[in-house]
């Protein structure tokens, strides 16, 4: 008798344990979700861009040797891990097994070997490989890379997300940039992609997820998808956007303006997300042109702004007022030295504008069409008069911009967002200001440092590094960092278990169906 | 034919108080010129009239719909969008009547070269033909796209824009008047080409081009609107007519005022400008009616 | 018949040649290139200057002209920098959803814009006239772009009647592409059809205040029947000179319109083209709609002087 009870207590045990996973999950297969996107991507060909909108869709449907978790550091996603040898100099990437491509070839060692060669030719950001010597198949899923020097960053910059070192087939990897068939290893496959209009992917059922993941995990982890297609539009109209998702053509808008968020907050048929940080928003200097290659006339302007009316204006109601060059939460994250940040003292300012050379002259701001940084440009312009400064507006499309923004003439301020370098890390915050690429003249500092990073391996070094580039941003007024900014992403109510994050991953969310 | 271009020879070399009596009597003239020296005087006096500056940011005013002190609300700067609109009417008529008098100027050299000078007429107007192959407002985004963003960028695109079209109509009138007896005779008497030029064919087509060039001015308005909207047009914090509806796009739905009030100040603008237009046809060119 | 023919072909030929140097003029003038769709601001000046090789811009203008023309004699507009297909291709894409636009919009225009000019020429200077005269103004004076965010502000979000933008192609859903057009052909509609009135009016005076029609009267035939059989069909004749005029002026508007509701169109991709900077499509586009601009300037000059015999003697 009391063996039967206790049989059927563990019987009935059981019973509930497999009933409850089943009726907690209520995970629905099926269904399309259409997002709107804000542009088109310029390419598909993962190496060769560097644009978010390509990311959007390529993480979905590549994958890389090494990915990021959800705190931005590498893990392994097609190795099984590495094994780094004494000096730091060699890397053995394990390959994972069973690794299936989208058209059923077998994922193997000269595939990620054609991969990388094929990035260091025709890569976006080939220089993250700057370091590597060679790269060999040392076995059929074994992948040997040497180092030229030792290079701290080395993990970091294979799973960098921002032109991801996508691995294709060698035969696709053998094909020039930007004329390869779509064919990855990621949860989902390519479908179709209908100029001006939109890209359609679909379950890749023959994905193999990471088995030495546990779960959704930034953009490694184990990737389980349960929709059937997604399809990315393409809406450049802020407005278009908003009506779209209202009228219930798209189920997800990849950013919505603060009083859109607002107001659909209290919308029970969407749900608002906002992913904050997501991005900074910096003013730089031309080193190169007077006067603002005057230190004096830097510091000036950097005690005169008040950086919260520009935060609040450019990105109402989706800031954070943050002095480090950092995000919240990174390992190296420190407020130290961020005194000069948001003075907003007028008179302070004015000091120091006297002491430099400035006579009065009409100074150039340049910036793109995006209301949010000619809504920063003209917020300073603003303040800047009350000091006597004299900037004009300099607006043009992007392409003219970012072009005349790299040439040491034709600009003194420009303004624009950094989003995925304080994502990346340090060393990638840093970049931009290495060899004088930003600021139009060399900064030694700088340089020095940058290097001291790459090559120390020691993490209580690094962090102090960092601290000192920070200080010196602040210091020598290299650029000014008014904020961070992020996004409102609005989903409808029926996308379950989403997760903002750099992009808007689709895999381990569903549709309610009903 | 020859007794009609008499009497227009006359009309322009004869009193103008006839012209203007003429002018006067005619309703669309009136109401037309009536609506837009309004508009002038609003805009000329603007910042009298204006209650506050128009460019001052004032994030705690933000997105105000329309009440007691802001009359026409606040866009998200916090900037009054009534103060706004009466600056605007400035660049606005501004960009309007400069582009205006440059296609004049520009399409008067050019069609009379053309009409005048029969060797040049043929390159000169297939040239033209080319420009107006484009839909204008294509034309004017390359050429503004190239200059890049400015108030008198945005006038030498307009005007590069109108001045084909005007350029036709100066060359139709020189045409007609260019085999005239009264002009051989001139001749015969002496007279240089540039002087018969000057002197009695083009006071031919002042009639035309007048009218023609108050139809650009109207076009010009609604074109820099349409330049402002892609991103071409005047730069911030200028407010034109165009460059509010554009910097208030993202907020169309949480606040229409900033969009609303500014369109309808062009609309205003415009039919007057279309009046006054269509008056000045109606005395000046009957020729022309459509 | 065939020397006006000839006549206007080499002309129009001459003109294609020069928009397509004009084109190449934008090109070379315009700054900035296609590598900032591509690169974002990290980029250094070594990867910019690699993207701009594999895409063939570091070439000397004069290589890439000839390179151009060279393959414009093969029909070959080129490829696509960012859209990764050939010009031709995306052109003739589109052209169907432009063509549906504008044909709908011209449509309605002419069905308004005639029935309206005759009712303000037959009423002249009575009431209906006044109000169908001040209409066509203000159709004149409102801005297109403005016009259709404001249809959409209140018939897409506020009321749910049609979609906020984007295109149904009629054979994939016949009611789904009425609905997809019926806002953004309005709005092209209204420019015109006060054009159309404005101009259908005066001719229609015109014709009635003509000898002919006195006899007709005087004959004693129904006024319907004078209007109809006597004074229209004469009236028309002019507004066929200004279907050319209204076709480039319905392309010019389509463009705008096109960006205000997302439409797929050739306007909306050569505007896009010309913003990020994709040379061949700039090119491409240009030419194909200096095409179709003097097409339809062709055909009109063809039909009048099929008509009216005068004119080809011009």
């Amino acid at each position: 008798m009391k063996r039967w009870k206790g049989f059927g207590v563990a019987a009935l045990g059981a019973a509930l344990l497999l009933a409850i996973p089943g009726a907690a999950l209520a995970q629905t297969k099926g269904g399309n979700v259409v997002i709107g996107i804000v542009q088109a991507p310029p390419s598909l060909d993962a190496h060769v861009t560097t644009a978010q909108a390509a990311r959007n869709i390529t993480l979905q449907i590549y994958e890389t040797l090494y990915a990021r978790d959800k705190n931005a550091k590498p893990v392994p996603e097609l190795a099984e891990g590495v094994k780094i040898s004494e000096d730091g100099k060699t890397y053995a990437f394990a390959i994972r097994q069973g690794v299936k491509f989208h058209n059923g070839k077998e994922l193997a060692a000269n595939d990620v070997v054609a991969s990388i060669e094929r990035y260091r030719k025709v890569g976006a950001s080939a220089a993250l490989l700057n370091a590597i010597d060679t790269v060999q198949a040392t076995g059929p899923r074994e992948v040997t890379i040497t180092l030229k020097d030792v290079q701290s960053t080395f993990l970091d910059n294979l799973s960098s997300p921002r032109a991801p070192i996508a691995i294709y087939p060698a035969e696709e990897a053998a094909k020039p940039a930007n004329q390869i068939n779509y064919i990855g290893t990621g949860p989902f496959r390519f479908v179709e992609y209908k100029p001006d209009s939109h890209v359609k992917i679909e379950r890749f059922d023959g994905y193999v997820p990471n088995p030495n993941a546990e779960g959704r995990d930034g953009l490694a982890g184990k990737k389980e998808v349960y929709l059937d297609s997604v399809t990315f539009r393409f809406m450049p109209e802020a407005g278009s956007r908003n009506a779209a998702l209202e009228a219930g053509e798209v189920q997800l808008l990849e950013t919505v303006d603060g009083p859109t968020a607002k107001r659909l907050q209290n919308d029970k048929n969407y749900v608002v997300y906002k992913v904050l940080p997501f991005a900074f928003q910096v003013i730089k200097f031309n080193h190169a042109q007077p006067p603002t290659s005057d230190v004096n006339f830097r510091l000036a302007v950097q005690a005169a702004l008040d950086m919260e009316e520009v935060m609040a204006i450019s990105y109402p109601d989706i800031y954070q007022m943050d002095g480090a060059w950092l995000y919240p939460g990174a390992a190296f994250y420190t407020t130290d030295n961020t005194g000069k940040y948001n003075e907003a003292d007028l008179s302070a300012a004015k000091a120091l504008l006297a002491k430099s050379g400035y006579k009065g002259e009409k100074l150039t701001f340049i910036v793109d069409n995006l209301r949010a940084n000619t809504d920063t440009a003209t917020v300073v312009q603003q303040r800047l008069k009350e000091i006597g400064i004299d900037v004009e507006l300099s607006v043009a499309d992007w392409p003219t911009v970012s072009k005349i923004g790299f040439t040491p003439t034709g600009w003194n301020f420009w303004a624009h967002g950094y989003g995925i370098e304080p994502y990346e890390g340090p060393a990638s915050v840093m970049a931009p200001w290495v060899g004088g690429t930003s600021q139009q003249k060399k900064d030694e500092t700088i340089d020095r440092l940058y290097a001291d990073l790459t090559a120390s391996m020691e993490e209580g070094k690094r962090k102090q590094i960092f601290a000192d580039f920070q200080k010196h941003m602040y210091d020598n007024a290299v650029a000014m960092k008014a904020g961070n900014y992020g996004l409102f992403q609005v989903a409808s109510a029926k996308l379950k278990n989403f997760e903002p994050s750099r992009i808007p991953r689709m895999w381990d969310v569903w549709l309610e169906q009903n | 034919m020859s007794s009609v271009t008499l009497d227009s020879a006359v009309a322009s070399h004869g009193p103008t108080w006839h012209v203007a009596s003429r002018l006067l009597h005619n309703r669309s003239f009136v109401i037309g010129a009536g609506l837009v020296l309004t508009i002038a005087l609003l805009a000329v006096f603007a910042s009298g009239l204006a209650p506050f500056d128009p460019l001052r940011n004032s994030f705690r005013t933000r997105l105000r719909p329309p009440d007691a002190t802001y009359w026409f609300g606040t866009d998200h700067f916090g900037r009054d969008i009534l103060s706004r609109v009466l600056f605007g009417a400035r660049i606005s008529l501004t960009i309007g009547l400069l582009t205006a008098l440059a296609t004049g100027i520009a399409g008067t050299l050019i069609g009379a070269t053309a009409g005048f000078f029969r060797s040049l007429d043929n390159p000169v107007m297939r040239l033209m033909d080319a420009l107006m192959a484009f839909p204008a407002i294509l034309l004017a985004i390359a050429v503004a796209a190239v200059l890049g963003a400015s108030v008198p960028n945005v006038i030498i695109a307009l005007a590069i824009a109108t001045t084909p079209h005007t350029a036709r109509i100066v060359r139709a009138s020189v045409l007609v008047v260019r085999e005239h007896e009264f002009v051989e005779a001139a001749r015969a008497l002496g007279a240089t080409e540039l002087r018969i030029l000057f002197r009695h064919v083009l006071p031919n087509a002042l009639g035309p081009l007048i009218v023609r060039l108050t139809y650009v001015f109207a076009t010009a308005i609604l074109a820099e609107a349409a330049l402002s909207f892609i991103g071409l047009g005047p730069p911030p914090p200028a407010p034109s007519f165009g460059s509010i509806i554009a910097q208030g796009r993202d907020f169309i739905a949480e606040a229409p005022w900033v969009t609303i009030f500014p369109g309808l100040a062009i609309i205003v603008s415009v039919l007057g400008l279309n009046l006054l237009g269509d008056g000045l046809r109606d005395v000046l060119d009957p020729r022309m009616r459509t | 018949m065939a020397r006006f023919l000839t006549k206007r072909l080499a002309g129009a030929f001459i003109v294609l040649v020069l928009v397509s140097l004009m084109s190449f003029a934008i090109i070379w003038l315009v700054p900035g290139d296609p590598t900032a769709a591509f690169l974002d601001t990290s980029a250094t000046p070594e990867q910019v200057a690699r993207l701009r090789h594999e895409l063939g811009l570091d070439q000397p203008l004069i290589i890439q002209m000839l390179d151009w023309y060279g393959r414009i004699l093969h029909g070959d507009l080129g490829q696509s920098i960012l859209l990764k297909r050939s010009v031709t291709a995306a052109l003739l894409e589109r052209l169907p959803v432009t063509l549906s636009l504008t044909s709908v919009a011209l449509t309605l225009a002419l069905l308004i814009g005639v029935s309206a000019g005759i009712v303000a020429a037959v009423n002249h200077n009575r009431w209906p006239d006044q109000v169908v005269m001040t209409a066509a103004l203000f159709g004149l004076s409102v801005p297109d772009f403005w016009l259709g965010i404001m249809l959409i502000l209140l018939l897409a979000v506020q009321f749910d009647v049609f979609p906020t933008g984007g295109y149904v192609p009629l054979g994939e859903d016949p009611l789904g592409w009425l609905e997809s057009i019926v806002m953004p052909a309005i709005t092209l509609a209204v420019i015109q059809v006060g054009f159309i009135a404005r101009m259908t009016r005066a001719s229609m005076l015109e014709v009635l205040s003509q000898d002919f029609i006195r006899t007709a009267d005087a004959k004693g035939l129904t006024r319907t029947d004078i209007m109809l059989r006597h004074g229209l069909p004469n009236a028309l004749v002019p507004v066929l000179t200004v279907a050319g005029i209204v076709a480039g002026s319905l392309l010019g508007g389509a463009v705008i319109i096109e960006q205000v509701f997302s439409i797929p169109g050739v306007g909306r991709l050569i505007i896009g083209g010309i913003l990020s900077r994709d040379y061949p499509v700039i090119q491409g586009g240009l030419l194909f709609l200096a095409v179709i601009y003097l097409g339809v300037n062709l055909a009109v000059d063809i039909l009048y002087a099929a008509i009216d015999p005068r004119v080809r003697l011009e």
